[in-house]
């Protein structure tokens, strides 16, 4: 089965700057993608070129397996883009109206849904409220439907979050999951990195127009050679064993411990016990994505970059 | 097809929501309903004015008026077609046929009927006498207008007189199809309180002709039209902002779709609009005079045509500058340079024809003794620089040459008006010589819009946002 977001050696320049330098990724259905980056990194110009409103310089896209530009490709597509404006004219209801139908979709189901939809996302006491009257939560949410309208296979949010209360973000994340569920793509560019962190199986970090870092949540924040470890009481700091191994224990008295691999692992805690340590707790460290992308978007070219990462 | 159909429909919903959220609209729309309420407290009144249509119909027996042009045909080539008799009336009498008023006495209006005694005196040697019949036919026929229809006749000329050259009729006649566009009438507004016209009256038709295009191509006409492209020139900078123009380029559609829905969505509903204005033109004029001539509804499409012009020139500069007030700029700025080229040119025809008439004899037309001349015009005096001879002149020839000619739509729609206002003959044959040229009324303007459409697509379809 193809992938729905296939991306092959895309290069793309505007006169001499490069905005995207050959950037391959795939993204399988049913994942949810976070695409990470600095303002400028070329997240945007990526999506734009996937849902065919910029041609790429080089390289070759696909969207369902159709490639991008034509638009059949995006007739399965939702996408909320960064800073949108909804047109102020329009009611949440005659707005998703509007775009159904160029969305192609039967009246009798663009009503059904809208209706649905202004319902889900708490928009239904304000129905006779024009757009121009919305709260930014509120256009937030809107925007939200809109893409959601017609059940596309494939999800495009920017900023999904931007503007929108803790309660609301709460709602967003459990409806993508809900999105997810029915094995909906989701490819999301986002700052906000706690978010990414716990919607998104699979990230990309993009700099300068190069992907340098890719692969599950869970890989890339993954730190090896580093344990948290408690004990039943404190280490005495100045003892020369407790030095050579562990960091400063935290407010709950929990050490990092940094070793080569397991097995100093286990040579490390017979010790311990030898020296009449018990212990009360031992945990694998794992970074946070925050750690992970202030490295990678900071760091000038470290070993780790490649400049192209094949995803999945 | 159906996903077309149905992007359509929405690019309409959409656009008709964007149309009726501007005040603007409703102001305009307001003001225009107060004028056409204003209208409808005009209040013609017939003059007394049958005698004079009689004796003009008397007189006119006596000579062939049937290509008289008054603006062209000298008194001198007039007394060559008399046929050699005096015609008048000696007596008239209006009746009524149908019914009598309250008071019992015929008024004398456009729809009163008459009993007249006519005489027609033969000279000798040059006249013949006339028969019955042809007096029937031919009584009331002016050009190929027609003022009254005999209704009944019969001759009574006594046996004497007719030795002597002299012949009588009585006749009743009935008002022509053609009597009440040139019968004289009083207008007032505000139920007399203004009067509209010189003591002495005006012709209905012409009255008619006037408020008609003082409403729907002049006061109403305009105001319609300036609105509309100051609403419609931001539909499209709306729609291509950053931030709008994304979540359309989502959709499974092609930019020129976009566009030209836009267009086709303000070029509908723009059409329902004049279509109300000059409907309620038409009946409003209908009702205020009873003259149901429907010339004027030729303007909804003289109206649609130039505002589809000054649209796609709106969408166009709106395309290229992305921002409304510009776009709005630009259009009105076209329709200004349209306007002063129309009259520039207007100034260099009238300097051909001066350079064409100068030297030449002038006649004394029947239009000049109306107006009370008695001797021939002088010959006109050589221009020093004529305007068409000038650099500027030439340009002015060249652009317009080029431009669509918007007098044309206007000379489109006023042919048509003269046709149902003007009795017929010589005069509706000078009205359609006039210059006037369907290509450069609708073919240029038609021309141009498309260009400035298809460079709008172009541009927008290829420029990443």
């Amino acid at each position: 089965m193809v992938d729905p977001v296939e991306v092959e050696a895309v290069v793309k320049r505007y006169g001499t700057a490069v905005a995207l330098a050959g950037v391959t990724l795939r993204v399988g259905r049913g994942e949810i993608f976070g695409l990470l980056g600095q303002n400028g990194a070329g997240k945007t110009t990526l999506v734009k070129i996937l849902l065919g409103m910029v041609a790429p310089t080089a390289g070759t896209a696909r969207l369902l397996g159709i490639p991008v530009g034509a638009p059949s490709a995006r007739r399965a597509v939702g996408y909320l883009p960064e800073d949108h404006r909804l047109p102020e004219y329009h009611t949440a209801a005659s707005l998703l109206d509007c775009y159904g139908g160029l969305q192609g979709m039967p009246r009798s189901w663009r009503r059904q849904r809208a209706a649905e939809l202004i319902e889900m996302i708490g928009l239904g006491q304000a129905h006779r409220l024009k757009v121009r009257n919305f709260s930014k939560g509120m256009k937030q949410r809107l925007g939200l439907a809109q893409a959601l309208l017609h059940r596309p296979d494939v999800l495009f949010l920017d900023e999904p979050t931007d503007g929108v209360d803790p309660i609301g973000r709460k709602q967003i994340r459990d409806l993508l999951l809900a999105e997810r569920a029915r094995g909906v793509t989701i490819f999301i560019n986002s700052h906000l990195l706690g978010e990414v962190e716990q919607l998104c199986d699979r990230v990309a970090i993009l700099r300068k127009g190069k992907v340098v870092r890719s692969g599950s949540v869970v890989e890339l924040t993954h730190r090896q050679h580093t344990w948290l470890v408690g004990f039943d009481r404190p280490v005495p700091e100045s003892s020369t064993w407790a030095s050579a191994h562990l960091d400063p224990p935290d407010r709950d008295g929990i050490s990092r411990v940094h070793l080569a691999d397991e097995a100093a692992l286990d040579l490390f805690l017979a010790e311990a016990t030898g020296r009449g340590f018990a212990i009360r707790h031992l945990q694998k460290e794992r970074g946070t994505l925050e750690d992970l992308y202030l490295e990678c978007a900071t760091v000038p070219h470290g070993p780790h970059v490649a400049s192209s990462v094949r995803c999945g | 097809m159906i996903g077309w159909m149905r992007s359509f429909a929405a690019l309409l919903h959409d656009t008709w929501l964007e149309f009726i959220d501007a005040k603007s609209l409703w102001l305009v729309l307001l003001t225009i309903a107060v004028l056409f309420g204003v209208a409808l407290t005009i209040h013609g009144e017939p003059l007394a004015a049958g005698r004079t249509y009689l004796d003009l119909a008397a007189r006119s027996l006596s000579a062939d008026t049937n290509d008289l042009d008054p603006a062209e045909v000298s008194l001198h080539t007039i007394t060559t077609r008399l046929d050699g008799s005096i015609s008048w009336i000696q007596s008239a009498e209006p009746i009524s046929l149908v019914m009598q008023p309250a008071d019992g006495q015929p008024q004398d209006g456009p729809k009163t009927s008459w009993r007249v005694t006519l005489v027609r005196n033969t000279l000798p040697v040059v006249g013949k006498m006339a028969d019955t019949n042809s007096i029937a036919t031919r009584f009331g026929r002016v050009a190929d207008g027609e003022l009254w229809r005999v209704h009944a006749i019969r001759e009574t000329t006594a046996p004497l007189a007719a030795r002597l050259g002299s012949q009588r009729w009585e006749m009743v006649v009935n008002p022509g199809r053609d009597l009440m566009i040139l019968w004289p009438h009083r207008m007032t507004l505000f139920g007399d309180a203004l009067e509209l016209t010189p003591p002495q009256g005006a012709p209905l038709g012409l009255e008619v002709f006037i408020l008609q295009k003082l409403l729907a191509t002049g006061l109403g006409g305009t105001a319609l039209l300036l609105v509309s492209v100051v609403i419609t020139a931001s539909f499209v900078p709306t729609m291509i902002r950053k931030g709008t123009l994304e979540l359309l380029l989502a959709r499974p559609v092609h930019r020129w779709q976009l566009i030209l829905g836009k267009f086709i969505a303000a070029i509908l509903f723009v059409a329902g609009m004049l279509g109300l204005l000059v409907g309620a033109t038409w009946v409003v004029t209908g009702i205020v005079s009873g003259l149901w001539a429907p010339g004027i509804l030729l303007a909804v499409v003289s109206l649609l045509l130039f505002y589809g012009l000054l649209l796609s020139v709106s969408i166009f500069a709106g395309t290229l500058t992305r921002s409304a007030p510009a776009a709005m700029l630009i259009a009105v700025a076209y329709w200004a340079v349209l306007f002063v080229v129309g009259i520039l040119h207007a100034q260099v025809v009238a300097s051909h024809v001066r350079e064409d008439l100068t030297g030449r004899p002038r006649p004394l037309t029947v239009a000049d003794a109306l107006r009370g001349r008695s001797e021939p015009r002088a010959p006109l005096e050589p221009q020093k620089r004529p305007f068409h001879r000038t650099a500027a002149g030439r340009i002015v020839e060249a652009t317009y040459r080029v431009l669509p000619h918007s007098s044309d739509l206007d000379a489109m729609v006023d042919r048509q008006l003269m046709r149902g206002f003007s009795v017929g003959g010589r005069m509706r044959q000078v009205l359609e010589s006039g210059e006037f040229s369907w290509l450069g009324g609708v073919g240029l303007t038609v021309a141009h819009a498309t260009a400035f459409l298809v460079a709008a697509c172009v541009i927008f379809g290829s420029r990443d946002p």
